[in-house]
């Protein structure tokens, strides 16, 4: 009996096995000669991720370049003998360049620090050797200051490197004489402007959670509108309604624009939220200071003004607008919705790898080439916005609106002809068939 | 009467294949002319071109006077197309559907109403039109759609199969749907069909098509007595050399 019932197991086993292999390998069978999914599944991972391998390592090994080239400026206001061995030993390790008796201020306003192609200074006070004298002398409660200051460029992973080396360098002629002689205090310099005891590094952390979750909202935005953009032309065809709509009095262009419509106006609150969203979170970021002082990126002013979120709302629709109007005309080129989807992902390489790159580094510190192949790629551009509008920097801002401007009606040019002639219903990407030509040739 | 439509050596090829090779027919007005031929014979592909979705390589056609090449616009406003695979708007109800159709066509409300009453009349989905399209039968489906067609009283229908995949009942009603509108309102119909009893029973001329030409036209009862055939399916094997 026992026997009987375990056969009987064993076999239904068996044929549910039997069923499921039939099913998975015509499954595999079906995807794998689909060269759509294949190149988006597995080829363009396989490319992007080197890609962006390749250009982070770049980046830091540019950051490291310019930090060792930098020079520093050094704001000698003691004129002691102890400012003298804390300069003689900077100089061994960056180059130095040394003003005298200048408030920080007036460097800053004196602009001496693009004078010096440098990015961060250090003030020796008055009174440094003095007190740098009665520590090591034996009174201990004496210590001696020095003031560094670094320039905020709008922040980016790898932008501490340089003045994270000053203060070590800093630090390392501490240990030399003492252990804890010398102290430094840390200011930033926020346009033209020096905001003492704000640590540009700790500023530049925190800006980084703003760098970070504006690429990776846009990121998520413009792939899932154009999803659901690139579907609408291809339910169109897999409903079959799109012929018979096609043959209605009224205008080709009038049908792609209501399309095109529809998904306008989906940006335009998708914009407005984010835009809503991004201020909410800029405002809430505080900035705790070690003096238990509390100051916010408001405060600071690190948040756009209400011309800078005006454009950067203007760069993120006209983003989203050319996204959508390139969805659609991929979606031409399909049969249907899972085909369309497939072919969107094509352009979402060139959301990603922008995204990301921008994520870690500032485009301003990039070479010429890089920088041209970013601006390129219009979904770069809210991202670089982003960045511009908080540094006031609002020619660049206003050059990529006119660019995705320019891009996005050249897009719409090409979908308006697309659906004026017949390729709307008969145009489809033919991988395979060229394949199989090519093989019958001799 | 008038000519309805006039096609002269229509060529279309798509890549290496010759959907029509040099198509030539007259059609009059108020006529039921059908298109015969067996898959591939090049039927959907005449219909698209006079229908404006597709241009021709070569050859000219001519629809009530009109270009559908260079006055497209023009020819959309008198003719109505229901492709051989058509479908309705999923989320749209049978009524909501007809209305959206029917705006393209009008923009009076008065009329929008009438259009409208006149495809429920026709489809004889009542009550059923109040359900969106995704809960529609194919029969049911087929049904709203010759009656989308049918509605603005077009001067010329072109309809694509019209009965494809319909069961026995559902077609019958369909082929009555079209013979009483053209009685009723003189409305000229090109269709195309692989069903040649459907043909026999619907067409005043028929054009058998074999590899994107015509090979013979004219009433189905001469053709048949032509060829000694009893029915067109006989004759049509006689005049491609099948029998």
């Amino acid at each position: 009996m026992k026997v009987k019932t375990w056969k009987k197991f064993s076999q239904r086993w068996l044929a549910l096995l039997k069923g499921f292999g039939t099913i998975l390998f015509k499954e595999l069978k079906e995807l794998i000669r689909d060269p759509k999914i294949l190149l988006g599944m597995i080829i363009v991972p396989l490319v992007m991720f080197p890609v962006l391998g390749l250009v982070l390592g770049y980046a830091v090994e540019t950051a490291q370049e310019q930090a060792q080239k930098a020079t520093l400026l050094v704001v000698d206001n003691d004129g002691g003998n102890w400012s003298q061995a804390l300069i003689g030993n900077l100089s061994v390790a960056i180059n130095v360049a040394v003003v005298e008796s200048i408030t920080p201020q007036q460097v800053v306003d004196q602009e001496l620090l693009g004078k010096y192609n440098s990015t961060q200074f250090i003030e020796i006070p008055f009174g440094f050797s003095q007190n740098m004298s009665r520590h090591t002398s034996g009174d201990l409660s004496v210590i001696a200051i020095v003031n560094v200051y670094g320039v905020f460029q709008g922040g980016s992973v790898f932008s501490d490197i340089g003045s994270a080396g000053v203060t070590s360098l800093v630090t390392s002629f501490n240990r030399i004489i003492a252990p804890n002689v010398l102290y430094t205090t840390q200011s930033s310099i926020i346009k033209g402007e020096i905001q003492e005891g704000v640590d540009p590094s700790t500023l530049s952390g925190l800006m980084i959670s703003q760098s970070i979750a504006f690429p990776i909202t846009i990121m998520i935005m413009l792939t899932y509108s154009m999803q659901i953009a690139a579907t609408s032309v291809a339910m169109e065809k897999e409903e079959k309604t799109l012929e018979t709509l096609l043959t209605v009095p009224v205008d080709r262009f009038s049908i792609l624009m209501g399309k095109l419509s529809s998904t306008i106006i989906v940006a335009g609150i998708a914009a407005v939220t984010v835009m809503l969203g991004y201020n909410y979170m800029l405002g809430s970021i505080t900035l705790g200071m070690p003096s238990s002082m509390s100051v916010d990126l408001v405060g600071l002013g690190l948040v756009p003004s209400a011309f800078g979120y005006l454009l950067l709302g203007i760069s993120l629709f006209f983003t989203l607008l050319s996204g959508l109007a390139l969805a659609v005309i991929m979606s031409a080129f399909a049969e249907d919705v899972r085909g369309a989807t497939a072919l969107v992902g094509y352009i979402y390489p060139l959301i990603f790898i922008p995204s990301m790159v921008l994520m870690y580094l500032d485009v301003n510190a990039l070479p010429l080439a890089l920088r041209a192949v970013l601006f390129a790629i219009p979904y770069s551009q809210p991202i670089i916005a982003s960045k511009a509008v908080i540094m006031n920097d609002y020619a660049t801002v206003v050059f990529g609106i006119i660019y995705v401007a320019a891009f996005t009606i050249v897009i719409m040019y090409i979908a308006s002809r697309l659906f004026a002639t017949e390729k709307i219903l008969t145009a489809k990407l033919k991988f395979r068939r060229r394949g199989r030509n090519r093989k019958a040739e001799p | 009467m008038g000519l309805a439509v006039g096609a002269e050596a229509l060529v279309k090829q798509f890549g290496n294949i010759r959907a029509l090779d040099g198509l030539s027919f007259n059609m009059k007005e108020g006529e039921i002319f059908g298109l015969i031929g067996p898959n591939g014979a090049g039927k959907t592909t005449a219909l698209r071109i006079i229908s404006t979705l597709i241009l021709p390589t070569s050859g000219s056609v001519e629809i009530f006077g009109l270009d559908p090449v260079s006055q497209a616009g023009e020819v959309r406003r008198i003719i109505s197309y229901l492709p051989e695979e058509a479908g309705a708007y999923r989320n749209l109800s049978g009524w909501e559907y007809l209305e959206f159709m029917a705006k393209f066509n009008t923009k009076n409300s008065g009329e929008l109403k009438v259009m409208i009453d006149e495809a429920a009349k026709i489809s004889g989905l009542s009550d059923r039109l109040k359900d969106k399209a995704k809960t529609y039968s194919k029969g049911m489906k087929r049904r709203l759609l010759v009656a989308r067609a049918l509605m603005s009283r077009p001067k010329l229908a072109v309809l694509d199969e019209p009965a494809s995949g319909l069961d026995v009942l559902h077609a019958h009603h369909v082929r009555e749907i079209i013979k009483t509108y053209v009685k009723e309102y003189g409305v000229t119909v090109l269709l195309s069909s692989h069903n040649m009893l459907e043909v026999e029973y619907l067409c005043d001329r028929v054009a058998l098509l074999h590899k994107g030409k015509i090979v013979v036209e004219g009433k189905p009862s001469e053709l048949k007595s032509r060829y000694e055939s009893e029915n067109l399916e006989e004759v049509f094997a006689k005049v491609v050399g099948f029998a």
